[in-house]
């Protein structure tokens, strides 16, 4: 697994602070923000960078590994934040733990204490490489909205070539939100958000919250009239997978808007890992409803990505909508996939997957 | 509840066919008519036609907006310029029975571009602001006009972020450099093959040498551009069409998975030599035959093969969308998104265009290379590009999936305004929804098999066909 925190020696600073690491101190379009930590020396365990006449010492071996990640200190705190690692295509900032669904899958149960960091997250995105595209996770960021709002508007106008995927239940979005919404520039900003089923009592049960469909539902119209970019995510479980081909249908009827449709394995850690035995569908030895599911789409024209199933799960012509999904700092291989020859095109495993009760088909190809 | 107009049509099998604005369909029974006529439709239709998009509750709710997005899916919105047919000569090394294009011979004098029209086509390149192009180069035979196309093909792929060639040859006389030309990646060829190598060499290349060298060249081409890079258009005669199985199976031993069944066009030279009127019924008869030998031949075959054009249809049915094919498309803007350039210079907005008014039959030219387009021509001819407020158009069932083509009608009647139902392309339109439907509403598990492979879907989707009692 990736890092995302490393232990670093505290520094004496009372305020957080937002910095770049640089091995070198080459010049490029971020530098002029002078907030760079630039690198002074590897010794055996630890690597020290000068951040601003202050000495940062990180505990790595490999400094150059950190070449370019924009990181978090906190006061008091032992370890720094990986923001933004550079050469990831996975960087997402959590906005909060707050949440107001409780999905039962759900890899990120919510807590109630919350922490803004926008600030920092604004001077963050400033130092991301050109053109990175940058995941908003939560909890759910909408509980936050103003500041949400407030963060993208500062983060766009800074820098325009940046783009924001941000997962959201879509239970915050009001007509008043509207005017905002139109003036973000088209495309900055995919909106990734969950439906279960296309049968409110079935969606709002595994969200626990009712009325969340209706909601959902007037969420998205309004996200069509602002020409929002969509992606329509939706886990595969117990619960819903005999719904799925109807939701097939209700995306192509009533949401032909969105861009993609995401259908995902669970992820078996936070409620998912709690309600695993209950919930996981295992889809290597019962496609049924998910083939039924998008032959329709595909048929009806709607783009189709499947995120979180090993190539082997899937049957061939299924493998063709699988997209390497599972983030680099959570992803793992298996024994078995050691001898298999897809391996370079599979997104693997989730580091928290338990063979024991995982996935019957796997299968080395 | 509030209900999209419906408008309906009978089926093959005595119920009928409703559809939306939007393109939705189902199919149900006089019955249902009669409810939805009087206004007395039960709650399990209302329920249905909730469902399944054809009514919504109130403005801007989500019913109501999922229609107008697949209502304005399936508008041929206006687009930069993206595509350039141009035609460097006029001459050509074959003289075919009914050549499309009105050729001439090898060896004439003053029909090819000269230096100052190559600088002209260059500078209306460089003008564009598109950063992809499409140019097909036509003739005539382009490939008389090497040096051109090399110029041509140098300037826009150091212009454009992405630049595709296609040059439509006859493969006749392939010259070393021409292969070096074609050999390029971003470089397709499109060439005629005529069903089968007899018909060709009846119709085009005459004698065995000449049929001979076509075979080598076609098989050189697929052989060293890959299948992928290359088409072969057949020209059929209606009145002596070569058997389907037989016309699929010399397809598919070359390797080609799609054909676009095309009767003799009714313009050029051709339309001197043949009778047309009698024609349609004869081939509406051998299309049919020909689908169905398709999907006889996809139920065994590895590789599934599709007709063109009926898979276009079926998409257009299905998804919306699919604009690419300019016959077909509503609104159907011309001299928008792609161009013609003559070999004189002069601007056409289709090449259909380009030949009615090579045969003097009406001047559809719309502008030349030095001094742009013709603006107020282009007006008249878009005056009227949809087929929304045709008065025929407007209660068909069909009208969401077919456009206009006004310079067929052109073509053939001087006109654009008679009674659309009495045009060949609303008729062979008809024939060709007709099919689609009753293809779609098939039970059998053939024709479910080839619709999967033309629709490019993992398996057939018995979803695909609401019907609603």
């Amino acid at each position: 697994m990736i890092p995302l925190r490393i232990s670093v020696d505290p520094l004496p600073i009372d305020i957080p602070i937002v910095a770049r690491l640089m091995m070198s101190a080459d010049r490029d379009a971020q530098s002029s923000l002078e907030r760079d930590a630039v690198f002074i020396e590897q010794s055996s365990g630890v690597a020290e960078f000068d951040l601003s006449g202050m000495s940062l010492r990180l505990r790595v071996e490999d400094a150059a590994s950190l070449d370019g990640d924009v990181v978090m200190i906190l006061p008091g705190q032992r370890s720094l934040h990986r923001l933004i690692r550079r050469g990831s295509k996975h960087n997402t900032l959590l906005v909060t733990e707050q949440c107001d669904q409780l999905c039962v899958m759900c890899s990120q149960p919510p807590k109630k204490h919350h922490v803004d960091l926008f600030d920092q997250f604004v001077e963050a995105v400033e130092l991301a490489p050109d053109k990175a595209t940058i995941g908003l996770s939560g909890g759910e960021p909408m509980l936050h909205k103003q500041r949400l709002f407030d963060f993208l508007e500062r983060s766009l106008s800074a820098r325009p070539d940046l783009k924001f995927h941000i997962l959201t239940n879509g239970q915050h979005f009001e007509n008043e939100d509207a005017d905002f919404l139109n003036r973000l520039p088209r495309g900055s900003v995919l909106w990734g958000i969950p439906m279960y089923a296309a049968k409110a009592v079935v969606h709002d049960e595994i969200v626990v919250k009712e009325g969340a469909f209706q909601k959902l539902c007037a969420s998205l119209a309004l996200l069509a009239k602002v020409g929002a970019t969509i992606e329509l995510r939706t886990v595969v479980m117990g619960s819903n997978a005999q719904y799925l081909p109807a939701l097939a249908q209700f995306i192509a009827t009533h949401l032909p808007f969105i861009n993609f449709w995401a259908i995902m394995q669970m992820e078996s850690i936070g409620y998912g890992r709690m309600n695993w035995d209950k919930e996981f569908y295992d889809t290597s030895i019962s496609f049924n409803t998910l083939s039924e599911a998008i032959d329709l789409s595909a048929a009806l024209g709607t783009e189709i990505a499947l995120y979180n199933f090993p190539l082997c799960t899937l049957p061939d012509r299924y493998r063709q909508f699988s997209v390497n999904s599972i983030s680099d700092w959570k992803q793992k291989y298996l024994l078995e996939c050691t001898e298999c020859t897809l391996k370079e095109q599979c997104g693997g495993f989730f580091e928290w997957y338990q063979e024991s009760k995982g996935f019957e088909g796997i299968k080395a190809q | 509840m509030n209900v999209w107009p419906l408008r309906f049509t009978d089926t093959n099998d005595g119920e009928l066919l409703f559809t939306d604005y939007a393109g939705g369909y189902f199919r149900s029974t006089q019955e249902f008519l009669d409810r939805y006529a009087t206004g007395e439709l039960t709650t399990s239709d209302q329920n249905f036609l909730s469902d399944r998009g054809h009514a919504f509750e109130k403005v801007s709710d989500l019913s109501f907006i999922g229609f107008a997005s697949r209502w304005s899916g399936r508008l041929n919105a206006n687009k930069d310029i993206n595509y350039i047919i141009l035609v460097p000569t006029l001459r050509c090394n074959l003289s075919c029975d009914y050549c499309q294009v009105s050729r001439v011979n090898e060896n004439a004098k003053g029909f090819d571009w000269d230096d100052k029209t190559l600088s002209a086509v260059l500078r209306l390149l460089e003008g564009f602001g598109t950063k992809e192009i499409k140019v097909e180069f036509q003739g005539g035979e382009p490939l008389l006009r090497l040096n051109m196309l090399r110029e041509v093909r140098s300037f826009c792929r150091s212009h454009f972020e992405t630049a595709q060639f296609v040059v439509c040859t006859n493969l006749q006389t392939v010259s070393k450099y021409a292969w070096d030309f074609l050999s390029d990646e971003d470089t397709h060829i499109s060439t005629s093959l005529d069903g089968t190598f007899d018909v060709h060499q009846q119709q085009r290349t005459k004698d065995n040498t000449t049929t001979g060298t076509f075979r080598t060249n076609i098989l050189k081409a697929i052989e060293t551009k890959g299948v992928g890079n290359v088409s072969a258009l057949p020209t059929i005669d209606p009145l002596s069409a070569p058997e389907p199985k037989i016309l699929i199976q010399t397809f598919a031993d070359l390797g080609l998975h799609s054909i676009f069944l095309r009767p003799i066009n009714y313009q050029g030279f051709a339309r001197k030599r043949y009778q047309f009127d009698q024609v349609n019924q004869f081939w509406s008869g051998y299309y049919r035959r020909f689908i169905d030998e398709l999907i006889e031949y996809n139920a065994t075959a590895d590789e599934p093969f599709e007709e063109y054009y009926l898979t276009h249809i079926l998409r257009r049915i299905i998804q919306g969308g699919h604009n690419n094919h300019v016959d077909l498309r509503n609104p159907n803007w011309l001299g928008q998104d792609y161009l013609v350039v003559d070999f004189n210079g002069v601007l056409y907005p289709t090449d259909e265009a380009r030949m009615i008014t090579r045969i003097g039959q009406l001047d559809l030219s719309i502008g030349n290379v030095h001094s742009g387009l013709d603006l107020s021509k282009l007006d008249v001819l878009n005056s009227d590009a949809s087929n929304f407020f045709d008065p025929d158009c407007m209660n068909c069932a069909y009208q969401p999936y077919c456009g206009v083509d006004h310079i067929d009608d052109l073509s053939r009647y001087g006109r654009v305004d008679i009674p659309r139902h009495l045009t060949d392309h609303c008729q062979k339109h008809m024939s060709l929804f007709d099919l689609a439907f009753e293809l779609l509403y098939s039970g059998d598990p053939k024709v479910h098999n080839s619709l999967a492979a033309w629709l490019n879907i993992p398996g057939y989707s018995p979803h695909l066909t609401p019907v609603h009692l």
